[in-house]
């Protein structure tokens, strides 16, 4: 709730209807470091975890320890509200990729870091249990749920370890004053290194619910079992040593490097369009299953408005949000064309088609369903927890035009524009920026009222009398597959995490390696609000 | 339609179609990147060894219509805030930040930068069409981020570059640099073969023989004058005797104050 606030406060500063560095006791930039932090780490990090659980406890059929599972979300309770805490005491406005050398609070730091390694403790509940569903069931092939999630938390692991170094070893004591300078560029960098394996992190639960839950909720199966494992197997490889295409604006490293990780990343687009295929293909196995027929009029034969189904959407959605999300990713990822959107209002846009969108809905409806099915109560009501996915949707796009468009005119991302750049009574004013943040409004308003049907919903469903559950029936309903084949090659976590390590060596070796020759200087550290080095007293 | 099918260990002859599909779009965009690159001429920044840390923003002419920019960014302005070329100019363009990470985006062109401190970026751009162009720093860097823009103005009714918002530069910072004290005494805080200029002013300094001094208009005339003299605790009495004058001392005296 408070992430989603300050998304949509966000909008009506960028439009200058807000025109003051703060609103209700809240400034700017610390809720824009509140709504980063929130919703693209904590959030989506818990549900990661909790789809994680309920998917391997049931698909295993193997008991998780509850001693690890509650240790895990005790220590990532504790690390969220400290940097919680922080972050509301003002203490932390430094946005959630926390550039140095702004510096915050070291219980901010220190609060993410304690987070991240409650979320792989929940990770290595799962190991035992899976290492003995795999003594037990010699030569069965692993659920693809299972691997979906496994592949989730490798990647999780390799790319959180360059950002817990980055935090342990070069921020934490430089905030606490024990060390004078932090080195920018190697902070940067190992930062991005973890940043983009972060956005798969982010993807694959959502994708594990496209392959396994929505062949089923559309009424058929899953085209083909093999493109889901090939698909998580090979984000495991590509997703860690692409990092440096969120730096290609950035001095101390090479372009030529620069450039081998972009083609890099357009690699990583071949998974993705293979999953398109294949779940256009299973919604197509469905339609036609249930009369569908013709070319292209089987779509009509897709249950859009079903409100027993009412899960179906928030997935469908997601992946029409998606396909745009994905088409300005390769734009992001393609080296020259980053000179005109880095660091532009373009650049929310595409995260918004993309965490905001698939991964988000995911998140929401996945969550409705797991929380009412747990407490074994009805969604109160079926048909406006339908409604909000397509109410999200329209608010998505509407949002995301009006900021790609104003980021092709030039408009800064991470900027209070109402105090200036859309200030009539500011030199800077830029009247050519109305239209597009205010579009940008009326998008983010939209995206919140979707919020706050949700919020009706959820509160509606938990309060209402719990309701008998079939027996026999799983938590979560997965389907079958169409084309069940029998690949070894994608049936062995241990080549494909070997690649991954190796790649990324490969890709980062030498980067890393040119910084740390360039000694660049350390830097100390600055507050948000003063330009003096913090920690002097003059 | 059969179904289900347990197709063995065949991969579906339509997925192979679209995995190849999908790896020659991807080739398809790295040969496009490839042509803009290598074609066009269209790169991002990349590693600047040989460029100096430069702590002021300055404007130089390299030849006709050629010129270099050093833009410093800071907490929170550029300097220069506004440069007017001529028409036709081409521009090199350095960056970098005085102390947190800022941006640099010129509108409506390929510049665009991070402004990373202790780190140079840079680019090059040409200009031909008259014109306001807008300078915006991308980056959140503080409180006052919004108020943060420059602007490059190119107009075909001038010959030469000018620039406003450079730092006044100060005749006393010169007459150090000229004289060469900057070789011995930092601007930055640093030590080197003698104590930092930075804060230097006011503070009471020990010397060898023990007695307390305080760095004031008496005391740096006396070093200057005679640098044998006045020998402070921790450092080689190795400072020559320069040819500076008396009114040449009073404005080190003012450039030592201003550097608190």
């Amino acid at each position: 709730m408070l992430g989603s606030y300050h998304g949509v406060l966000q909008t009506l500063f960028r439009a200058g209807v807000i025109r003051g560095s703060s609103f209700a006791g809240i400034e700017y930039y610390q809720g824009l470091t509140a709504h980063g932090v929130i919703n693209a780490l904590v959030l989506t990090t818990f549900f990661a975890v909790a789809l994680g659980h309920a998917l391997v406890s049931q698909e295993l059929q193997e008991p998780l320890t509850i001693f690890g599972s509650t240790l895990s979300m005790v220590v990532m309770l504790l690390g969220a509200a400290m940097a919680a805490a922080a972050i509301l005491a003002g203490k932390a406005t430094v946005l959630y990729t926390f550039y140095p050398p702004l510096k915050a609070h070291p219980a901010f730091y220190l609060g993410l870091a304690i987070f991240i390694v409650g979320s792989w403790v929940a990770l290595y509940c799962w190991i035992p249990a899976y290492l003995r569903w795999r003594k037990n069931n010699p030569g069965k092939k692993t659920p693809l749920a299972v691997v979906g999630m496994f592949a989730a938390f490798i990647i999780w692991q390799i790319a959180t370890l360059p950002v817990a170094f980055e935090v342990l070893v070069l921020l934490v004591p430089w905030s606490l004053g024990w060390t004078s300078g932090v080195n920018v560029v190697l902070s940067r960098t190992l930062f991005w290194f973890f940043g983009h394996p972060l956005v798969y992190f982010w993807l694959l639960p959502t994708y594990v619910l496209y392959y396994t839950m929505l062949p089923r909720l559309a009424g058929g199966k899953l085209y083909s079992d093999f493109a889901g494992r090939m698909t998580f197997v090979s984000l495991i490889v590509l997703s860690s040593p692409l990092g440096l295409h969120h730096q290609f604006a950035d001095p101390g490293i090479s372009s030529s490097w620069k450039g081998i990780q972009g083609a890099l990343t357009l690699l990583i687009a071949v998974p993705s369009m293979l999953t398109a295929f294949t779940l256009a293909a299973s919604l197509e196995f469905a339609a036609r299953q249930n009369g569908g027929r013709g070319l292209f009029a089987w779509w009509k034969k897709v249950p859009y408005f079903d409100r027993e189904r009412w899960l179906f959407p928030y997935l469908f959605c997601g992946l029409v949000i998606f396909l745009f999300g994905g088409i300005t990713g390769i734009v992001n990822a393609s080296y020259s064309m980053d000179n005109i959107v880095h660091n532009t209002a373009w650049l929310p846009a595409h995260f918004h088609l993309t965490v905001a969108g698939p991964v988000f809905l995911g998140i929401l409806g996945m969550s409705l369903f797991l929380i009412t099915g747990l407490l074994k109560k009805p969604v109160v009501s079926q048909s406006m927890a339908l409604a909000i996915p397509y109410v999200w949707m329209a608010g998505t796009f509407i949002f995301s035009g009006g900021l790609f468009l104003g980021g092709l005119r030039g408009e800064p991302r991470r900027t209070n524009l109402g105090l200036t750049y859309m200030n009539p009574a500011s030199p800077s004013y830029r009247p050519d920026w109305w239209i597009t943040t205010h579009v940008g409004m009326v998008g983010g308003l939209i995206m919140g009222t979707a919020i706050l049907l949700y919020f009706v919903v959820l509160i509606r469903s938990l309060v209402a009398a719990p309701v008998a559950v079939r027996a026999g029936e799983p938590l979560i309903p997965l389907s079958e597959a169409y084309h069940d084949e029998n690949i070894p090659a994608v049936r062995n976590f241990a080549p494909w995490v070997t690649v991954a390590v190796l790649l990324v060596v490969l890709a980062y070796y030498v980067p890393i390696s040119d910084i740390l020759k360039s000694k660049f200087k350390p830097a100390p550290g600055y507050h948000p609000d003063s330009p003096v080095v913090a920690g002097i007293t003059r | 339609m059969a179904t289900s099918e347990s197709s063995g260990s065949q991969i579906n002859s339509i997925e192979k179609r679209v995995v190849l599909a999908a790896i020659l779009f991807a080739a398809g965009c790295m040969a496009m990147l490839a042509y803009g690159t290598w074609g066009l001429g269209i790169t991002v920044p990349t590693c600047v060894p040989d460029a100096k840390n430069f702590d002021h923003g300055s404007v130089a002419k390299l030849a006709n219509k050629n010129y270099e920019l050093h833009y410093l960014a800071s907490m929170w302005k550029f300097e220069p805030t506004r440069v007017l070329v001529p028409a036709g100019s081409t521009l090199d363009i350095y960056v970098t930040s005085k102390d947190v990470t800022h941006g640099l985006q010129i509108l409506g062109t390929n510049v665009n930068l991070m402004a990373v401190p202790g780190a140079i970026t840079s680019s090059r751009v040409h200009f031909d069409k008259p014109g306001v162009y807008t300078i915006v720093c991308h980056e959140y860097c503080g409180a006052a981020h919004q108020n943060m823009s420059a602007a490059i103005e190119v107009s075909d009714k001038v010959a030469d570059i000018s620039a406003e918002g450079l730092a006044e530069l100060g005749e006393g910072r010169k007459i150090a640099e000229d004289q060469g004290c900057l070789a011995c005494h930092s601007l930055d805080g640093s030590t080197g073969i003698g104590p930092t200029f930075k804060g230097l002013w006011g503070q009471t300094v020990q010397l060898t023989d023990g007695t307390p001094r305080k760095v004031d208009e008496a005391f740096v005339r006396e070093k200057i004058q005679n640098p044998d003299s006045n020998h402070v605790k921790g450092f080689e009495p190795v400072m020559p005797k320069l040819p500076i004058t008396d009114e040449e001392i009073k404005q080190i005296e003012e450039f030592l104050k201003g550097l608190q």
